[in-house]
């Protein structure tokens, strides 16, 4: 991961969920935004960045691009991002929401194939506070410090930043991996990156239903890292998702649990593995400040 | 969003999957103009399970008894789904029937082939029974073929199978799908396939780069009626739930968080929106304050809803606009209703506005307090606080407060 200040970004789109107001709190925080890639907008200046048709043409004028972040629309989000990989990008951060999950099963077989870090789709990116930001994520709820966050809902981030941030306790890394249904980067790439970050002494991680990587998560924890995490889980409420059958869904077929995919499961398996779990997001500090004893 | 099975046999019939002669039948009375041969069978369209045993699927040999049968199975709710449709289809004499399905599994962020050598398969022992391959890479035959031989079949049959299976991830893929589904894919004596049912699950995500698909689904929405709110609702990033505080997030996790908060509060959530994305079915653009204004009108159109509760936090786009629309909302609500929440009956409801509660937190969002401290100075059912915690316990007071208890 390069996420260090001099690593030089660039954004592909400018869809709804980016703004000028994104773009001058990343200038604001020191990211080395160096242009934009929108077609048909070649040589246009947008947000006071420099805009190309190309990534390519990027390229050829700044040399090689550490990160890019991706605000296309949601159906030319596999494209923009197959056009970053083929110009030698390496992180990709899509902010964009509500991607097609086939273009998703697409994109993370290149992704896979050539080690290329996908975050997102519907993620608001990484910040590392008072360093660099990557996203959309809102600065001002963040403080330099030592919690990690690793997340799967971009609200809810800010949300326990915010609460660490009131109780005294700064972040080191907080990240965003999406919420869609299909994304890049798994929480296990990120507890394996933040434990290996040496700014990082506990880390926060927030999951909600869907799918089994908060289960994968919690096994991992216990099998490799040493420092203290703590886990919410929301949705506790929620029904049981749509699923393709009620009484049997891939499940059965390929041997998972019944009550695969709901909060309570979740939250089984950071029990099982000793992961404290916290019953809403203003308890979080109180169980970090506990771990971290 | 599913389809129903005339509409997934003409999608079969184009990619190449044997299907049988069939005919639409709009009215009893199209039998008289029936091209194809009898005996046939009809069945009722609907999107509901086990239409057989209710009685919505009848074998006929003649003109009047297709006409009879027909106007039976137009007048038979099937789990309370009347068809709008009914499809005729030839007779097919089957020795052998299977399942195939092919499925996105996104705990794996792949596709699955399915198959299993018996129809109607018990799910809840399928596991034993059901044979899957993950198409790890970019699809080729050899997946299918794989399948087919994991279902002990052999030669011929084998390869007419994994046909069948090519066609599916095809169709899989060109039309966005979650699931395409033959139960059962019948064969005869003679070894030829055909599939006699069939099941689409179209993704949400990808209706809008389907106009074929969209104008369907907008067709549903309408036959299901513009002003019911369950099929609004239906449209949306939603929890279906039921109790008096209302709910709407930025966001799938803020939301769902929220909802729990309220519960463990003593509150029960009633209905609960995500405002971060579009309606699936409108394709058109939308922008944030769009959304807000049409979920405090379907949240304000549900009368066991009391008090909406809006968590907003950081970054949403055009704060101003947003504030705006909400006391647009509020100052609307002290008049008339809006025409599109009157019930279908012309009867207009006793009217009760929500009181709303707001959390805002964020510098962004200041200029979206300004727009709203009016309102709240004049205590018009306005409550704006920055704290979650704070906000819902607010919400859930106001609940049990006295002036909410002759609400019907």
């Amino acid at each position: 991961m390069n996420l260090t200040p001099d690593s030089k970004v660039i954004i592909q789109g400018f869809y709804e969920f980016i703004s000028a107001t994104h773009i001058a709190q990343m200038k604001a925080y020191g990211t080395n935004l160096v242009a934009g890639v929108d077609p048909g907008c070649g040589g246009q200046e947008i947000y006071d960045l420099p805009v190309f048709d190309l990534v390519e043409e990027v390229v050829d004028k700044f040399g090689a691009i550490d990160t890019t972040i991706i605000c296309v629309h949601p159906y030319q989000v596999l494209d923009a991002a197959l056009e970053a990989i083929a110009s030698g990008i390496s992180q990709i951060i899509i902010i964009s929401a509500g991607v097609p999950p086939l273009d998703m099963v697409q994109l993370l077989r290149k992704a896979e194939a050539g080690e290329t870090l996908v975050v997102g789709p519907n993620s608001p990116g990484i910040i590392v506070p008072g360093k660099i930001l990557l996203g959309t994520q809102p600065s001002e709820f963040y403080t330099p410090g030592s919690v990690g966050i690793v997340s799967r809902s971009s609200t809810l981030t800010y949300e326990v930043a915010w609460e660490l941030t009131k109780a005294g306790l700064g972040q080191s890394i907080s990240v965003s991996i999406g919420s869609d249904a299909i994304v890049g980067s798994s929480f296990l790439q990120w507890l394996q990156i933040l434990d290996e970050d040496d700014s990082t002494e506990a880390i926060v991680l927030v999951g909600q239903p869907g799918g089994g990587s908060e289960e994968a998560a919690a096994r991992y924890i216990t099998e490799a890292i040493d420092k203290p995490v703590v886990a919410y889980i929301a949705g506790r409420q929620a029904p049981p998702g749509k699923t393709w059958r009620q009484t049997g869904t891939l499940v059965t077929v390929v041997g998972r649990p019944p009550n695969f995919g709901t909060a309570q499961c979740k939250i089984a398996a950071f029990e099982a593995a000793e992961v404290p779990v916290a019953e809403r997001p203003s308890l979080i500090p109180e169980l970090l400040k506990k771990a971290m004893l | 969003m599913d389809l129903l099975e005339y509409q997934v046999k003409e999608w079969f019939g184009e990619i190449g999957i044997p299907v049988l002669p069939s005919q639409r039948i709009d009215h009893p009375t199209d039998l008289k103009r029936l091209k194809i041969r009898y005996p046939i069978v009809l069945k009722s369209q609907v999107h509901a399970g086990d239409r057989a045993k209710a009685g919505g699927v009848r074998i006929v040999e003649t003109t009047i008894d297709a006409v009879a049968a027909a106007q039976n199975i137009f007048n038979l709710p099937i789990w309370g789904e009347l068809p709008e449709v009914v499809l005729a289809e030839s007779k097919y004499d089957a020795s052998q029937e299977f399942y195939l399905a092919v499925v996105l599994d996104t705990a794996i962020c792949r596709p699955i082939l399915l198959g299993c050598q018996e129809p109607d398969v018990d799910w809840e022992l399928a596991g034993e029974k059901m044979q899957h391959v993950v198409v790890e890479q970019e699809f080729s035959p050899f997946y299918a073929r794989r399948l087919a031989l994991k279902m002990g079949l052999q030669g011929a049959l084998m390869q007419s199978v994994s046909t069948v299976l090519e066609k599916m991830y095809q169709l899989f893929i060109q039309k966005d799908l979650d699931l395409v589904e033959i139960n059962p894919l019948a064969i005869n004596n003679s070894g030829e396939v055909m599939a006699l049912n069939g099941k689409v699950r179209v993704n949400e995500r990808a209706i809008g780069r389907h106009p074929e698909i969209a104008a369907m689904a907008a067709k549903i929405a309408n036959y299901h009626g513009t002003n019911q709110i369950n099929a609004r609702f239906g449209e949306w990033d939603s929890l279906a739930m039921h109790g008096r505080i209302g709910i709407l997030g930025n966001g799938t996790g803020s939301m769902m968080a929220t909802c729990d908060l309220v519960a463990s509060a003593g509150g029960k959530p009633g209905m609960c929106l995500n405002l971060r994305h579009a309606s699936i079915i409108d394709t058109s653009p939308t922008t944030f304050g769009d959304r807000l204004v049409k979920g405090l009108n379907i949240l304000a159109a549900d009368k066991s809803i009391q008090v909406i509760l809006i968590n907003l936090l950081g970054s949403i786009p055009q704060p101003k606009a947003a504030a705006t629309a909400i006391v647009d909302f509020v100052l609307g609500n002290k008049g008339e209703l809006p025409s599109s929440v009157v019930r279908s009956n012309g009867n207009k409801r006793e009217h009760l506005s929500p009181n709303l509660v707001i959390r805002l937190a964020g510098s962004e969002l200041n200029a979206a307090k300004d727009v709203l401290a009016p309102l709240e100075a004049h205590d018009d059912g306005l409550i704006v606080v920055e704290n979650l915690d704070e906000a819902v316990a607010a919400a859930v007071s106001l609940v049990k407060s006295p002036a909410y208890k002759k609400a019907s």
